[in-house]
């Protein structure tokens, strides 16, 4: 459904020192300096499929999402979606694709949402009666039914997001790219909007790209993750393994009945953290079983978790390790 | 709602199918603009009214001019009064019509949301340049025919239907070349994206329209005819309904004319391209 080989993209972009001074010489000679946004990118994603894109603010995420969509030309190599190339923007392709931003809103602020739905099927040339059904069936999903009449300045940002949603699937895309579209919402609305795009992508075998702060929505929405950082790919593939990978080691909660040695406990693996209740420790994933006896031997354990460490932490340790080979890298070379 | 109900729906072509499918499309536009207008009744009342001053402000300059001297470049008084009818109902449909959509084009630009737009399977251009109507410039479409009225019973002489029928035709070039020109200003905005002060050039420039071309003498005539060519805008179409249009001018206009749009089509394209392989 969708094919990037080689993605590059950079921008021009003008530079100058801070200060009035380097104002005014800016606009005898302007500096410009060329911004490689997106570097020999690849990855496929087949019809149906439900990815997360991840990768730190600036990593290229918001430029590949604009460019699957034909809102930017790629600088060099090429992308598919379906049997189209998204720059040349055929009208065919364009119904085919829908893309959220949880920052930006199409709905026109002064009037309902259902008239911004109206517009959209007069501009994507639905038929009535499938209009209709549509929006009836995400209103009720999305639980906005008396909300649609209401001017759009008065709705809040959640309501909105979500009418927004609506207006943003009228037309039944195969293809969904989000653009952090929880942004924002607290978090049971965060998880109902989970629940929402996993329903559509079912329904209706819609591939979905997803990027995302929130850790919350890519573990529970994408079995894949494809990772990018300063414009290149670094990791593609399932996220647990991902998770595995970074941080081999597992995360095992444990709730005494009462105080014991931190000696004791450091013992077993590192402590992450540690109080009257509650203790969390660090430990390899191939000592978990030998670590697991002992501490029901040795401790008085009233209930026993163990988990994979939080994405947030893997995320932060696989983009941490990289900033520090980056510098070292450049120390070596300088 | 089953997965069949997906397709894409085969699309209808050819040039009938697609005028309808623009048709419809102006329609909706138009209501919504309508909606918009009535969510503030108020507002609604209050630019009326001002579209009442504004045009009494319109003859002011004419009616001094006027006061001290028969004619002007040619022009008796209420012939030049044509002139003024034709800047007003202009001015109905620059201010009514072309402007807002326009200038909310550069607000899309600004904020990033033009990219909702281009997502569209419809034309950008037609989409940004139909999204905002301002009902209350009727008044000055009401304003206008009362000018031309008048301005007719103080000549005497009615003009004949062909005087009409081309009277209207000229009002439809004029249009096309004031859209073309504000097509122009808005597509600047792709590369400088502030264009305030461009589009109160183009108001003073379009203000020179109130005038027949004869007024204006030497580089200001050559500028207002072939650059900013309130000629074609107003002087030409109050010819037209006094019967005094030539052909050959007529032809040259109609020529010029679409020239601005041909070109006009041509920026904004190139705009496009810039905005989608520039921006982030």
């Amino acid at each position: 459904m969708i094919d990037v080989r080689n993605l590059s993209k950079s921008y021009r972009v003008h530079k100058r020192a801070p200060g009035l001074g380097a104002a005014l010489r800016s606009v005898l000679r302007r500096k410009y300096e060329v911004v490689q946004a997106v570097e020999d990118l690849s990855f496929q994603i087949a019809e149906g499929e439900r990815v997360g894109f991840l990768g730190p603010n600036g990593a290229g995420k918001t430029t590949t999402l604009k460019v699957l969509a034909g809102l930017l030309h790629p600088t060099s190599g090429s992308v598919r979606v379906g049997s189209y190339v998204p720059h040349e923007r055929d009208p065919r392709f364009l119904q085919l694709i829908t893309l959220v931003m949880g920052q930006k809103q199409q709905l026109l602020w002064d009037l309902p949402p259902s008239e911004t739905y109206a517009m959209n099927r007069a501009i994507y040339d639905i038929p009535r009666a499938q209009a209709d059904e549509t929006v009836r069936k995400l209103v009720e999903l999305l639980e906005i039914g008396d909300l649609v009449d209401k001017p759009t300045r008065q709705l809040s940002l959640g309501e909105r997001m979500k009418c927004e949603l609506v207006a943003a699937l009228l037309h039944r895309p195969r293809v969904l790219f989000l653009d952090e579209p929880t942004i924002g919402l607290d978090v049971s609305m965060q998880a109902k909007m989970r629940d929402f795009i996993r329903d559509y992508n079912e329904r209706f075998g819609a591939a979905v790209l997803l990027t995302s702060h929130y850790m919350d929505d890519v573990v529970a929405l994408c079995p894949r993750v494809v990772v990018i950082d300063h414009g290149h790919l670094i990791y593609d593939g399932n996220l647990q393994e991902l998770a595995r990978r970074v941080r081999p080691d597992k995360r095992m909660t444990l709730r005494l009945s009462r105080l014991v040695d931190r000696a004791d406990l450091e013992k077993l693996g590192t402590v992450v953290s540690a109080d009257a209740a509650q203790v969390v420790l660090s430990v390899p994933h191939a000592r978990l079983s030998a670590v697991v006896q002992s501490a029901l031997s040795a401790l008085p354990i009233v209930d026993l978790t163990i988990e994979e460490a939080p994405l947030e932490e893997v995320m932060r340790e696989l983009f941490g390790a990289r900033e520090k080979e980056a510098r070292e890298a450049s120390r070596a070379h300088g | 709602m089953t997965a069949a109900a997906n397709e894409v729906r085969p699309r209808r072509t050819g040039p009938a199918a697609l005028v309808r499918r623009y048709a419809g499309l102006f329609r909706v536009q138009l209501s919504m603009s309508m909606l918009t207008a009535m969510q503030y009744r108020a507002d609604f009342v209050v630019k009326g009214l001002i579209a009442v001053l504004w045009m009494a402000v319109t003859l002011v300059p004419v009616l001094v001019v006027f006061g001290v001297r028969k004619t002007v470049a040619g022009w008796t008084f209420p012939e030049s009064l044509v002139v003024v009818g034709w800047f007003t109902l202009l001015r109905a449909v620059l201010e009514g019509a072309v402007s807002p959509s326009l200038t909310a084009v550069v607000e899309h630009v600004r904020h990033g949301t033009l990219d909702f737009v281009l997502l569209k399977p419809a034309d950008a251009q037609f989409l940004v340049s139909t999204a905002k109507i301002e009902p209350w410039h009727l008044v000055d479409v009401f304003g206008s025919l009362a000018i031309f009225i008048y301005a007719f019973s103080k000549i005497g002489r009615w003009p004949s239907l062909l005087n009409l029928g081309t009277g209207v035709a000229s009002l439809g070039l004029a249009i096309i070349i004031l859209y073309s020109i504000w097509i122009l200003v808005v597509s600047a905005s792709f590369w400088v994206i502030k264009v305030d002060n461009l589009s109160y050039l183009f108001g003073s420039l379009f203000d020179a329209a109130r005038w027949p071309i004869t007024v204006f003498r030497g580089a200001l005539r050559v500028v207002f005819t072939f650059v900013f060519p309130i000629a074609i805008l107003t002087t030409y179409p109050a010819m037209a309904l006094l019967g005094r249009l030539d052909g050959k001018t007529a032809a040259a206009a109609l020529a010029g004319g679409l020239a601005f749009a041909a070109i006009a089509r041509r920026v904004w394209r190139r705009a496009l391209a810039l905005y989608t392989s520039a921006s982030s």
